[in-house]
């Protein structure tokens, strides 16, 4: 028996509320950044087993996926120049510490 | 041979998650990220799985490969004190853990009872031509796009994380 | 050259221009023989217009623009020429000319002297607009114009209290009469179907006569508000803070004319009116007497002449109650002449003594000021209405038609104020020129006046002479066929023989000679003692010198009460109004500082609003999907 489509959507879905989770509840900004990885990887093996699995033609959904990891890899390094700019400001990367833009 | 697809799958999963949750529980910021590692790799696993080869690469090289590395230059760059692990949550943590469950359950079980439509899987042999020509020859032009988008992140992080000269070190004005 | 006629306010309107723009820095003291000069062009082209009116050319409108054309209502930027608007052409241009040149004299020390000259042909423009116009809205424009040319000019000297004052009073009691043209001109509308004379004049028989009674009371009451009449007299006196010149041009001889002009070219409408005619003679008569006895006891030279203007307007408009309106434009143009003479020559006296205008400390003038003197004396020979001088012939067919029409009573009113008319110019006359100087400085200082001031008023000595023969013989004068068909009411047409006439000139002449010789005798001779008179009728001349307390009335009921109303205004604009839109400032400011604690600054907030959004859109979507919502 071939593992079911929807085994993988619930562990896709699981993981992206871990995630999700992870970024509504940690302190560390650095954390946080990892967790918004785990996100995309949920998203990722979404995209990848509804485009293996749902008998279409092309690999489009694989296509998105490379974008995806393309998109990922840009993002963490934008946002780890900013936490270390953050970081130089005041040497500190819990944001709740950071409320300069209140108001 | 199911059986071991299904082994597998399980292990796989589980790895999965339980990497997730130990990426947003621990409390050390080095344990996290190599959770992290471990959660990409069984990502890839997955990937391995459902047959898409290059896919499953990619993940591992990007991934596993670059994004690890630059996380633990985030966490090397950035220490913090040892902290206790009552400061380990925001303060919206209890508002915030309603409205995640709020949004989760619904999806969860939807995903959980999720069936296929289609019946019978298809299978390609191997994800490699097929991608290759959509990125290549479909795509091209996206592809292209997204490596200025990498040029420009690239740039904007350099931009980003430079230090103002105010020193008398830092040559000509 | 009728076709070209509206060049004859143009001129003026770009010497008011030029000036305007250029006068201050570069022009300077070129700004008046500008003005002059292109008053004097007019003055030339009006003269042309003139005798081409009377060479035999029908009423002829000249269209220059169709201003307003919406359905029925249709107004034209038009003139009417007819023999009317002709001589009034004539009088303000030739008029104005001379007050032009005058004032290049006159106001050559004056640092505004550019700021004059700018206003001074804006005037004469608006002024020409209302004689020209074919249609009440035109000349409501020209109305307008001059209200506000003569508001500019009284308070020429702002930077003192009393003519900013005065300013303001004659603009406000203007606007009182504005009122009442402004319904004189709707209804006239709303009756008719059109404001435009000739349409209007031809379609009379479509009202009623209570309607049309409203209407030329209407319009009447605007002409009180402009030529000075009561209850709307009393700015005109203190209308004197303005420079002699303004009084001569504006206070007496046009703008104060345009109320008279308004009812003359209404007459179709007055004369089908019944009661209005009465009314307008009634008030023009009391008017008369009353402006008389107050100029009886003032000191200051140009207020005397500034009641008699009242005065002799009051004449105007009694004649043209008792169905006499050729004999008031009779009036109205012989008394332009000699009254702007008698103001500018007062100026000339002003002048000379250093700008002193009180007649107590004048005294023996005609000796120093010869041509100022005989001029002033023709003038006001002419203002006592003393044959053959133009006054004479007008007056006297004014009070000769009341006789005629049947007012005993008016026409009584008309020659006793004739006597005091003769009275109080004699009173002025020998104060001035006569008797011993009474300020020995001033008089040394005195001098004549040059020539630019002295000419203007020998030409209107001139005219003071011969002007009335234009009205010669009696009631069948060239006058009297030139502008009678214009207005000459219908069925009036009688002529009585010339032996009443000649008694009735023969009363108003007498009560005049009276009138002077009183005069002489109490200030040349002092028989009897004008203070002991004075004295003895000392309530009378209380009343008389405070002007009937007209003023102080005015003060405590009207000003008062709208002082009030305005505060009541004002406190509404501030508290509700402002209020308002300050309260809804607050609100928007109140908003905004409440939303604004949705930016916490805390980025895992922003994060967690993501969420809830995505929670909103799930159930909203689940909401779709279950069928709860559509």
């Amino acid at each position: 028996m071939t593992i079911p489509l929807a085994a993988f959507i619930a562990v896709s879905a699981l993981l992206f509320f871990v995630g999700a989770a992870g970024v509504l509840v940690r302190r560390n900004a650095v954390v946080i950044l990892m967790c918004v990885e785990l996100m995309l990887n949920a998203a990722n093996l979404a995209l990848v087993a509804f485009s293996r699995r749902l008998g279409l033609i092309d690999e489009r959904g694989s296509v998105f996926v490379v974008f995806v990891f393309v998109v990922a890899a840009a993002e963490v390094a934008v946002g780890l120049a900013i936490v270390l700019a953050m970081y130089r400001n005041r040497p500190t990367v819990d944001l709740d510490e950071v409320q300069q833009m209140r108001g | 041979m199911d059986g071991i697809g299904t082994a597998l799958f399980a292990v796989l999963a589980l790895g999965l998650v339980g990497g997730g949750l130990a990426v947003v529980l621990v409390n050390r910021i080095t344990a996290a990220a190599l959770f992290m590692a471990f959660t990409f790799l069984c990502n890839a696993g997955m990937f391995l799985l459902l047959g898409a080869e290059v896919i499953a690469m990619f993940q591992v090289i990007i991934y596993v490969g670059a994004i690890t590395v630059l996380i633990i230059f985030g966490v090397m760059l950035t220490p913090q004190g040892d902290r206790r692990y009552g400061l380990f949550f925001q303060k919206q943590t209890p508002v915030a853990a309603i409205v995640l469950a709020a949004v989760a359950i619904p999806v969860v079980v939807f995903a959980f009872s999720f069936r296929d439509p289609t019946g019978a899987p298809h299978l390609a042999p191997g994800d490699l031509k097929a991608l290759t020509t959509s990125i290549f020859v479909d795509y091209a032009v996206p592809f292209e796009i997204a490596s200025i988008l990498l040029l420009a992140a690239m740039v904007g992080a350099i931009v980003l994380v430079k230090r103002e000269s105010d020193d008398a070190a830092g040559g000509e004005r | 050259m009728v076709n070209l006629v509206w060049a004859i306010p143009a001129l003026p309107l770009a010497a008011f221009f030029v000036n305007g723009l250029f006068g201050r820095r570069w022009l300077k003291q070129a700004t008046g023989p500008i003005a002059a000069g292109a008053v004097g062009a007019s003055a030339l082209m009006a003269t042309a217009v003139f005798l081409e009116v009377l060479g035999g050319r029908a009423q002829t409108t000249v269209v220059l623009y169709q201003w307003i054309g919406v359905g029925d209502f249709r107004i034209d930027i038009a003139a009417l020429v007819d023999p009317l608007s002709a001589v009034m052409l004539l009088v303000v241009t030739v008029v104005s000319f001379l007050v032009h040149v005058y004032s290049i004299g006159y106001m050559s020390h004056d640092h505004g002297f550019h700021r004059f000259f700018t206003w001074l042909p804006l005037f004469v423009f608006a002024m020409l607009i209302l004689v020209l116009a074919d249609n009440y809205l035109l000349m409501f424009v020209g109305w307008e114009g001059v209200g506000v040319c003569s508001y500019l000019l009284i308070g020429y000297w702002f930077e003192r209290h009393e003519p900013s004052v005065a300013a303001k009073k004659a603009f406000v009691m203007n606007r009182i009469g504005d009122w009442g043209f402004t319904i004189g001109m709707v209804t006239t509308f709303l009756v008719f179907g059109s404001m435009n004379f000739v349409d209007v004049f031809h379609r009379v028989g479509m009202a009623s006569q209570a309607v049309l009674t409203v209407i030329c009371l209407a319009f009447f009451l605007g002409a009180c508000g402009k030529s000075a009449q009561l209850p709307l007299s009393s700015w005109l006196p203190d209308a004197m803070e303005g420079p002699t010149p303004v009084s001569a041009l504006i206070h007496a001889a046009t703008m104060v004319t345009a109320g008279v002009y308004l009812v003359a070219r209404s007459t179709p409408l007055f004369e089908a009116a019944g009661p209005a005619l009465p009314i307008v003679a009634a008030v023009g008569a009391l008017t008369a007497i009353f402006a008389a006895t107050i100029a009886l006891v003032q000191n200051d030279i140009k207020r005397v002449m500034a009641y008699s203007t009242v005065s002799q307007l009051g004449y105007m408009f009694l004649a043209l109650g008792v169905g006499a309106p050729v004999a008031a434009m009779f009036h109205l143009a012989t008394h332009a002449f000699f009254k702007a003479l008698l103001f500018l020559g007062s100026g000339s006296v002003i002048h000379g003594m250093q700008n002193e205008q009180d007649m107590r400390k004048m005294g023996g003038l005609r000796r120093k000021m010869p041509v100022t003197y005989w001029t002033m004396l023709v003038a006001g020979g002419a203002l006592a209405a003393m044959p053959p001088l133009a006054g004479f012939w007008s007056k006297d067919e004014i009070v000769g038609a009341a006789f005629l029409h049947g007012d005993t009573l008016l026409w009584g009113v008309g020659v006793f104020t004739g006597a005091l008319t003769a009275f109080y110019v004699t009173r002025a006359m020998v104060l001035t020129f006569h008797g011993e100087p009474r300020d020995q400085h001033l008089y040394d200082h005195a001098h004549e006046s040059p020539a630019v001031m002295t000419l203007p008023l020998i030409v209107l000595a001139v005219g003071s002479v011969l002007a009335g023969f234009v009205g010669f013989p009696p009631e069948a004068g060239f006058i009297h066929g030139f502008i009678g068909p214009v207005v000459q009411l219908h069925g009036a047409a009688h002529h009585p023989e010339y032996t009443v006439i000649a008694a009735l000139a023969a009363v108003s002449v007498a009560a005049g000679l009276i009138g002077i010789g009183i005069g002489l005798a109490m200030y040349r001779g002092r028989r009897p003692d004008p203070a002991a008179v004075a004295r003895l009728t000392r309530p009378v001349y209380r009343l008389l010198v405070n002007k009937y307390f007209i003023d102080e009335l005015y003060d405590r009921r009207f000003v008062a009460f709208f002082t009030g109303f305005g505060g009541v205004m004002s406190a509404f604009d501030v508290h509700i109004i402002d209020g308002f839109v300050n309260r809804l400032g607050w609100v928007v400011s109140a908003a905004g500082g409440g939303l604004r604690r949705a930016q916490t600054g805390v980025v895992g907030n922003y994060a967690l609003s993501v969420v809830v959004g995505l929670l909103a859109l799930m159930a909203l979507y689940g909401g779709y999907a279950v069928g709860v919502l559509r």
